[in-house]
């Protein structure tokens, strides 16, 4: 073996390792998920212990200052932090892909105030594009939070669909494609769709670290799912008062939402070295 | 802070021209006492809806009554040096304390008690003590130093009542940013969102405060506030809002801990003019069902009292009706079957986005479930609560924490938020009010009390207990913080 093709399989070894590690952390937080819906060690409102009790072997992270138990609420927590990720960026993606491309084939004028505008939403921080949507809708639930992150999040997928269509519009097989009579819908869907599509689903597992953040943000300033929805936000703001007698409370909330993002993160990281077509090429 | 170093410089000068032995005190007269509370006024007058923290700050320190309610629950005369009442009672003749300067060099006259108890009973003023001053027909000023008061029905209470009157110095106008009081300290600065700093104010007719100024420093996060005693940011703690974080504090000798009794009430108020909560069966099935030692133990661990009415034990008409509605969900059940409603039924109960109303709200969630009953939990700010609950009457119930003292007079009220209306505890309020003696009025609102509890009128779920914690250095004061008053005046800090 030569010692390029060497240094080309250790780097593939890092590559795949980091999507493993990725892959790993999100599918224990999807089988989590997955299993609240079937089943949970106890009825997650029932006040079952005693007042914040450390871990045991009853309450493996212990209890909440009602007696609840926290390992209950933790799971429904992966399971509200995926609803939301999922569903923050599909609509984000939904309403960001449609306007990247509606940019990429407007008129110069019409181009040029989609980007603008774009670009002033992008300098918002998703959390207060958010916080205004949950503001502007009468209640705070879960729906409207995932509405709202959904929203904040189009911004950034809008103007990256954009960039990336217009650079696929300028090859030459879409000229060819034009002249040869092709609709910009088939256009769209059978040349530019397919080009920007990895970079993109990239970008949305990115979008999904963020979205989670937010949602815990939201729920921690009392303005995302409303009790007794367990996101981690709001445990981690319900602890807060009892960080020093019973620190497992703040803690165990902590730990699951940054293994989820950081999860995400090596999901999208390794996601792109796989996919990337410089890097193929060598 | 200019006021601050002129006395700070002139102790020192004292000390050092007569020597140790003069200042015989073992507590440093200038010090500044730095109290951390975490209820920040909205604004600076009382009749404008500041909340509680303009109780605290300003109550006795910057503001004086007529009377003043102590810390240990007695009514006292403060810019009154008497007072004669007519035979039938409906005519108070005040004559004023002299040698009373406000703050800003006027003297103290009938004229500004006039204006300052017309302040309260105005159209527009938002004080909570309105209605208990709407007796007054007049308020007569035949000279400097009178005031005669006419009512038109008895008003046993009206000393009390007046002890929430501040007086204000008739020509201050706006006092929402700026104040003229009587009181022993003078308002330096107000910094939102961060602190009111108050100086001792030197021409103050009374005796003079063991310390030379105050700084009342708001937090937002109860941790916040506990951290800045630990490091020594702040002296005092006014209130610990949670029994987690005291024991940082408790055992340890830097800081001593107090336990006094406390008028705060948290409460599931119910609207008691929509159905189901029209129905006292349903009232007092929902009481039935609350486990109200497990939930007390929730919030407050060891501390906190339990109470089956709204009248707290340091009222002087308080009785034990914690076994009026004892928790027996079975029978919650079977009332809840005899009203109508067999298989429960949904509401939603407006909470107050900050602690404990959340917590409790899931509490009370997950206890009514088990009697069929559903609550959808709806999050709102103190000022939505304002303007919905409080003013629109327009909800189904909600928390809140009463903080008042003998504010039993409340449920008298057919149009207060609550709207609990039952026309005999609405004749025998009227009729303490009118008593001749406190023995009367005491028979007549237990009696009331009584009646109240036994229509399960609100659900009273807990006595917050009132913990103080305070730097080991610092002492004088006040442990109970009725209505949330917090007099600096004896605070003495030693170095």
């Amino acid at each position: 073996m030569t010692a390029a093709a060497e240094t080309q399989a250790v780097e593939r070894r890092q590559h795949s390792l980091t999507l493993y590690a990725g892959a790993v952390l999100v599918g224990i937080h999807v089988v989590i998920a997955l299993l609240t819906l079937v089943w949970l060690p106890y009825d997650p409102s029932a006040m079952a212990g005693g007042r914040l009790e450390p871990p045991s072997w009853l309450h493996w992270v212990g209890t909440d200052r009602l007696g609840r138990d926290l390992f209950t609420q933790l799971m429904i927590g992966s399971r509200i932090a995926l609803m939301v990720g999922v569903g923050a960026v599909a609509i984000g993606a939904v309403i960001g892909v449609t306007l990247g491309l509606l940019a990429a084939f407007a008129s110069r004028w019409l181009d040029d105030a989609l980007a603008a505008t774009l670009d002033i939403l992008i300098a918002f921080p998703t959390l207060l594009i958010a916080m205004l949507v949950v503001a502007a809708s009468d209640t705070a639930s879960l729906s409207t939070a995932i509405v709202a992150l959904g929203i904040a999040l189009s911004a950034i997928v809008a103007r990256l669909t954009r960039i990336l269509a217009k650079r696929v519009l300028l090859m030459d097989y879409i000229t060819a494609a034009r002249t040869s009579g092709t609709s910009w819908l088939g256009i769209v869907l059978i040349h530019v769709l397919p080009n920007i599509w990895p970079t993109l689903s990239v970008n949305f597992a990115l979008q999904f670290g963020l979205a989670v953040i937010a949602e815990a943000s939201l729920s921690y300033l009392g303005l995302g799912a409303p009790p007794p929805n367990a996101s981690w936000g709001r445990l981690l703001q319900e602890a807060q008062g009892t960080v020093y007698t019973a620190p497992i409370g703040a803690i165990a909330p902590g730990v699951a939402l940054v293994s989820l993002v950081i999860g995400m993160n090596l999901l999208a990281d390794g996601l792109r070295e796989a996919i990337d077509p410089t890097r193929q090429a060598r | 802070m200019r006021p601050t170093k002129i006395l700070l410089t002139a102790a020192l000068l004292a000390s050092v021209a007569f020597g140790p032995g003069a200042l015989a005190q073992d507590y440093d007269p200038g010090a500044t006492i730095r109290i951390g509370s975490l209820y920040e006024p909205q604004n600076l007058d009382n009749t404008a809806g500041a909340g509680q923290g303009i109780n605290e700050a300003f109550n006795g320190n910057v503001y004086e009554g007529l009377f003043t309610l102590t810390d240990a629950g007695s009514v006292e005369p403060v810019l009154v040096e008497d007072y004669a009442v007519s035979e039938d009672g409906l005519t108070y003749t005040f004559t004023l304390r002299e040698g009373v300067t406000f703050h800003s060099g006027e003297p103290l006259t009938s004229a500004d008690v006039k204006y300052s108890i017309e302040r309260v009973t105005a159209e527009d003023s938002r004080s909570s003590r309105k209605r208990s001053l709407s007796t007054i027909t007049g308020i007569e000023t035949p000279d400097e130093r009178t005031v005669v008061i006419t009512l038109s029905a008895r008003s046993i209470s009206l000393p009390y009542n007046l002890s929430y009157v501040w007086i204000v110095n008739d020509a201050a106008g706006d006092i929402t940013s700026a104040e003229d009081g009587t009181g022993p300290y003078t308002l330096d600065e107000w910094r939102r969102g961060s602190a009111l700093a108050l100086t001792r104010f030197d021409d103050y007719w009374g005796e003079a405060p063991t310390n030379g100024a105050v700084l009342f420093q708001y937090f937002t996060d109860a941790t916040a506030l506990n951290n800045a005693l630990l490091t020594n940011a702040v002296d005092i703690v006014t209130s610990v809002q949670s029994p987690d974080s005291l024991a940082q504090f408790a055992g340890n000798p830097q800081f001593t801990v107090t336990e006094g009794a406390s008028t705060t009430k948290e409460l599931l108020a119910y609207n008691d003019r929509v159905a189901p909560f029209d129905n006292v069966q349903v009232r007092k099935a929902l009481a039935r069902a609350t486990d109200k030692a497990r939930l007390l133990n929730s919030i407050w661990g060891e501390y906190g009292t339990l109470i089956g009415s709204f009248v707290p034990p340091t009222d002087p008409w308080y009785v034990d009706l914690t076994g009026v509605d004892p928790y027996d969900p079975e029978s919650a059940r079977e009332l809840l079957a005899e009203a109508g409603y067999p298989d429960g039924f949904e509401f939603t109960l407006d909470t107050p986005d900050y602690d404990p109303h959340p917590i409790v709200a899931q509490f009370l969630q997950s206890e009514y479930a088990k009697i069929g009953v559903t609550v959808n939990i709806n999050i709102i700010t103190a000022n939505e609560w304002y303007t919905k609950i409080y003013q629109e009457h327009n909800f189904e119930a909600t928390l809140q924490e009463h903080v008042n003292h003998r504010d039993i007079v409340f449920y008298g009220n057919p149009d207060f938020y609550w709207g609990y209306n039952n026309p005999e505890v609405v004749q025998l309020i009227a009729d303490s009010e009118a008593a001749s003696s406190e023995e009367e009025q005491t028979e007549k609102l237990t009696e009331a009390n009584r009646i109240i509890a036994e229509d399960a009128a609100s659900n009273w779920l807990y006595l917050y207990p009132q913990i103080v914690v305070s730097a080991a250095n610092v002492t004088g004061y006040p442990v109970n913080g009725l209505n949330s008053q917090f007099f600096a005046y004896d605070i003495q800090k030693s170095n």
